[in-house]
């Protein structure tokens, strides 16, 4: 069984995120990265599904050179190699953009099943799994929380609003965007590092794609990011005067009108 | 024939006080002895060459130096010849010891001239002025061992110590049957004194005597006996620090997970062991019913050298030591620092750990847990750094910015635990009544103690590049810290990828302005719970009792100082789940609460959390639990209100 994980790196979870001069983006300097929440889910059900069936693991990841060390760490908990789509003008595709990168480079690695996270932390589009999916024409299930490999491909569960799940049986290969917290993450180990080193990460740019697949327009990116804004948090304290009974009168009314809660 | 020695004392043979000689030996008795002791050396060495072979045959340790001496020379004298360790922790079954060993040494030249007298060499006369003092002096220590080798007898086969048997294992017969040789030496070497000069009785005490040797010879390397040659070495040849972990080297080092890995200190330790149990009688694991026995981690790595040797591939971790056991220590180095044959069990512990977990072969969902967390938010609790930002911002702590004295190192308890936060607080409320001059800096990793300890090298090494860089760039001088975890780790564990700056642990900065801190107006009983890694890990007793004092009457718990029991959190198992048997904690905590004292004092985050857990446990109206930093900031006058500019 071969599964493609398509992983992404984002500014770690603590990272002091300042939005940059343009308005669309936000300022790199003094952030860390780490690989994404999701897809580290993603990765760990590809790593458990070929200790159960056998196989490989191939992770893939678009970014510029910063990159490979996420791809490296995915090595080190046990894909078995990486493929490296460089760019350093990530921000200026879109979904559709990044998922064309992604399709190109794998359509020829023929993989039984493609795995991603359910969406990114940092522009939580949770669209590049699907589109990429629909490029590759195979089908794809979304939010999965367990998987179950069959004779005929595999039957998944999904997540549901409020409490449900919906039980899926697809052939492969298929897509499926895995959900956090569907499994136990393992952590990396000095082996797994020591071991990564030797393991291969093909690099391909992704110009070369472009040039390779007339398929790939790098042209006008369907969709446009106008302006980010940090979210504003607002903590104020108002003290209710007068006696208890005015008091409570007062928040009644507060609660009901301003916080829209009663 | 006048072959017959007439030596000038014959005379006086009879005479007490003076040992009598054998008599002549005829050429086939002399044939007889060289074939003896020819056979007994082949024996001998036919078991200890094996030995000295798989020493030999071990790997290097990446970081021994023989050199300086002088540590060597002044552990082996205290050690070894004084053998201070053996009384002190031991005190009537150590003096037995002591003179037994003591009587060998007297014995070297006795025995020396007893075999060269029986070849015709004999260069010691029994009545010469040398001789009769030199025999006389060695017939004392043979009364003194003869009793003490009975006494150790009497305890092992009839009083029986639980920790001198094996888990599930019979008392070793070899012991009895040693102790009952070591008696024959000296009860024929004292009878000798009562025979005739010459006499057939003489010569007969001479056989018994000389067979006796001859018996024990090789007996030696197949038993525990061993310790009479290797522990010495031992001894001598120890790393020197309290619970050194080795760096590791090259591509294909993960710590101990085959016998390829045993290190030459290793082998030898695994060989030395005197089986006495000293390491599992203080063993808080050992004591509650868990599976880790350190005796039993000993003597698997010798029972596995026995089969496998050490260039094997076999899995450490197998058929003689479990995962199970060697993650049930709390690296408290109890067992260390009692074992009297120089055996260093923290180094083979944590490198079994280390072979686990940097292969990614320990599956722990508590564990995972936590390196994830160590690594995705570089705390061991797993929070957010900017938890962090709001303590310092909510207490107002200035920010290290290079001109203040000490970096005040808030550690994972410090900075996000509630109750390792009033420590902080309280301490710094001490530190602004003296007028020290502190700064925290304002990103701070965890100091990577617990994936340290629980084998994790990957995680250790990128905090502890990352920490160190930042204290670089912030050109810190001196750390303080309420975490002797934080202190040791930083001082000791970061040396592998730099150097650290100076650090020391807050009890030592309170002791030292002590003169200016206020005593409580209204005293009460205090005991002091030793923290494993600020007591037998940096040596420091006596600066947080003088702490403490300042509180009251202190009061000694049954076990403390270098003797104290663990709370059970260190090790990284502060992390992990349920444990196996009773809890550490709670016996700690009875322990303490036994003393009938009022507070207990306490000097660690990890131990204040694991007693404050144990005391809700404990039956109504328990000792208060503060940390001696809270017990100092008490007596502080209050805080003038803060003055409008």
């Amino acid at each position: 069984m071969k599964i493609i994980v398509a992983i992404k790196q984002v500014p770690e979870r603590d990272a002091r995120i300042r939005i940059d001069a343009a308005g669309t983006g936000i300022d790199l300097q003094d952030v860390e990265f780490a690989l994404n929440e999701s897809d580290a889910y993603a990765l760990e059900e590809a790593l458990q599904l070929k200790e159960a069936n056998g196989g490989e693991v191939v992770v893939i990841s678009a970014g510029p050179e910063r990159v490979g060390q996420t791809i490296r760490e995915a090595l080190a908990k046990g894909a078995d190699r990486g493929i490296h789509i460089e760019s350093d003008d990530l921000a200026s595709y879109d979904p559709l953009g990044i998922a064309s990168l992604l399709a190109a480079a794998i359509r020829d690695e023929q993989a039984d099943l493609i795995l991603t996270g359910l969406q990114s932390d940092d522009l939580g589009f949770g669209q590049t799994g699907v589109i990429l999916a629909e490029l590759l024409a195979i089908p794809h299930a979304t939010l999965i929380l367990k998987t179950e490999v069959t004779p005929s491909g595999i039957k998944v569960l999904r997540e549901l609003e409020d409490g449900w799940f919906q039980h899926v049986e697809m052939a492969t290969p298929a897509l499926l965007t895995i959900q956090s917290g569907s499994n136990k993450l393992r952590y990396a180990t000095l082996m797994g590092i020591k071991r990564a080193k030797l393991k291969e990460v093909r690099i391909v740019s992704a110009a070369d794609l472009a040039a390779a697949d007339p398929a790939l327009k790098p042209g006008q990116p369907a969709l446009t990011l106008l302006r980010l804004n940090l979210p504003h948090k607002q903590r104020s304290t108002q003290i209710l005067a007068g006696t208890p009974d005015q008091a409570a009168a007062a928040l009644v009314e507060k609660l009901q009108f301003e916080a829209r809660v009663l | 024939m006048s072959l017959l020695f007439v030596l000038p004392a014959s005379a006086l043979a009879s005479s007490f006080g003076i040992l009598a000689e054998p008599g002549p030996f005829s050429l086939a008795e002399k044939l007889l002895l060289v074939a003896l002791i020819l056979t007994c050396a082949y024996l001998f060495w036919r078991r200890f060459g094996l030995v000295v072979a798989k020493i030999r045959a071990s790997r290097r340790d990446p970081d021994f130096h023989l050199f300086p001496l002088g540590p060597r020379i002044r552990d082996f004298v205290w050690e070894v010849l004084c053998q201070s360790k053996v009384i002190r922790e031991r005190p009537l079954p150590g003096l037995a010891h002591a003179f037994v060993f003591w009587s060998f040494l007297a014995f070297a030249l006795v025995t020396l001239n007893h075999i060269a007298v029986g070849l015709g060499f004999g260069f010691l006369s029994p009545s010469g002025l040398f001789g009769r003092f030199y025999f006389t002096f060695a017939a004392l220590f043979a009364v003194t061992c003869a009793v003490s080798i009975t006494a150790l007898f009497v305890r092992r086969f009839l009083i029986q110590p639980v920790w001198l048997s094996r888990a599930g294992h019979k008392l070793s017969w070899e012991s009895g049957l040693i102790a009952g040789l070591i008696f024959a030496l000296m009860a024929t070497y004292l009878a000798t004194y009562a025979v005739a000069n010459g006499s057939p009785s003489a010569h007969v005490l001479w056989w018994l005597h000389t067979l006796s040797l001859l018996v024990f010879l090789p007996l030696v390397p197949h038993t525990k006996h061993l310790h009479l040659i290797l522990s010495p070495l031992t001894v001598f040849l120890s790393r020197g620090t309290f619970a050194h972990i080795p760096p590791l080297v090259g591509d294909e080092d993960f710590g101990l997970v085959a016998g390829k890995d045993l290190t030459q200190l290793v082998t030898l330790q695994a060989y030395s062991c005197v089986e006495c149990g000293r390491c599992t009688e203080h063993c808080p694991a050992a004591a509650t019913g868990k599976a880790l026995n350190p005796k039993e981690i000993v003597l698997g790595i010798r029972s596995y050298l026995n089969d496998f040797g050490p260039a094997s591939e076999e899995p450490l971790l197998g058929k003689y030591n479990s995962q199970q056991a060697v993650f049930q220590c709390t690296t408290c180095g109890a067992c260390e620092y009692q074992c009297p044959v120089g055996i260093e069990h923290l180094p083979i512990l944590i490198g079994l750990r280390r072979g686990a977990t940097n292969t990614g072969a320990w599956e722990d969902d508590y564990g995972s847990k936590l390196f994830n967390a160590m690594e995705r938010n570089s705390n061991a609790l797993g929070l957010s750094s900017a938890e962090r930002d709001k303590f310092i911002q909510k207490q107002s702590l200035p920010i290290f910015d290079g001109s203040q004295e000490y970096c005040l190192w808030l550690g994972c308890m410090g900075g996000y635990d509630p109750k390792g936060r009033e420590i902080i607080t309280s301490f710094v409320d001490v530190m602004n009544y003296l007028g020290a001059s502190y700064g925290v800096l304002r990103k701070e990793k965890c100091t990577g103690d617990p994936a340290r300890r629980l084998g994790n090298d990957l995680v250790f090494q990128m905090l502890a590049e990352a920490n160190l860089e930042t204290l670089k760039q912030n050109k810190v001088k001196k750390i303080i810290s309420i975490c002797p975890h934080c202190v040791r780790t930083i001082q000791e564990d970061w040396k592998e990828f730099g150097t650290p700056p100076e650090i020391e642990h807050h009890s030592e900065f309170l002791a030292r302005h002590q003169a200016r801190l206020p005593k409580s107006p209204t005293p009460e009983t205090i005991v002091f719970h030793d923290p494993c890694y600020l007591g037998r890990y940096r040596g420091v007793y006596d600066e947080p009792r003088q702490v403490a004092a300042l509180g009251g009457t202190l009061l000694e718990a049954e076990q403390s100082r270098e003797r104290s029991f663990c709370c059970g959190a260190g090790g990284g198992l502060a992390f992990l789940g349920e444990e196996q048997g009773e809890r550490i904690s709670h016996v700690r905590a009875q322990q303490l609460v036994a003393t009938g004292a009022t507070t207990i004092g306490a000097a660690c985050p990890f131990c204040n959390s694991m007693v404050r857990d144990a005391l809700a446990d404990s039956g109504p109206n328990p000792p208060q639990l503060l940390d001696i930093a809270q017990i100092a900031a008490r007596n502080l006058p209050p805080k003038p209100a803060p003055t409008q500019p």
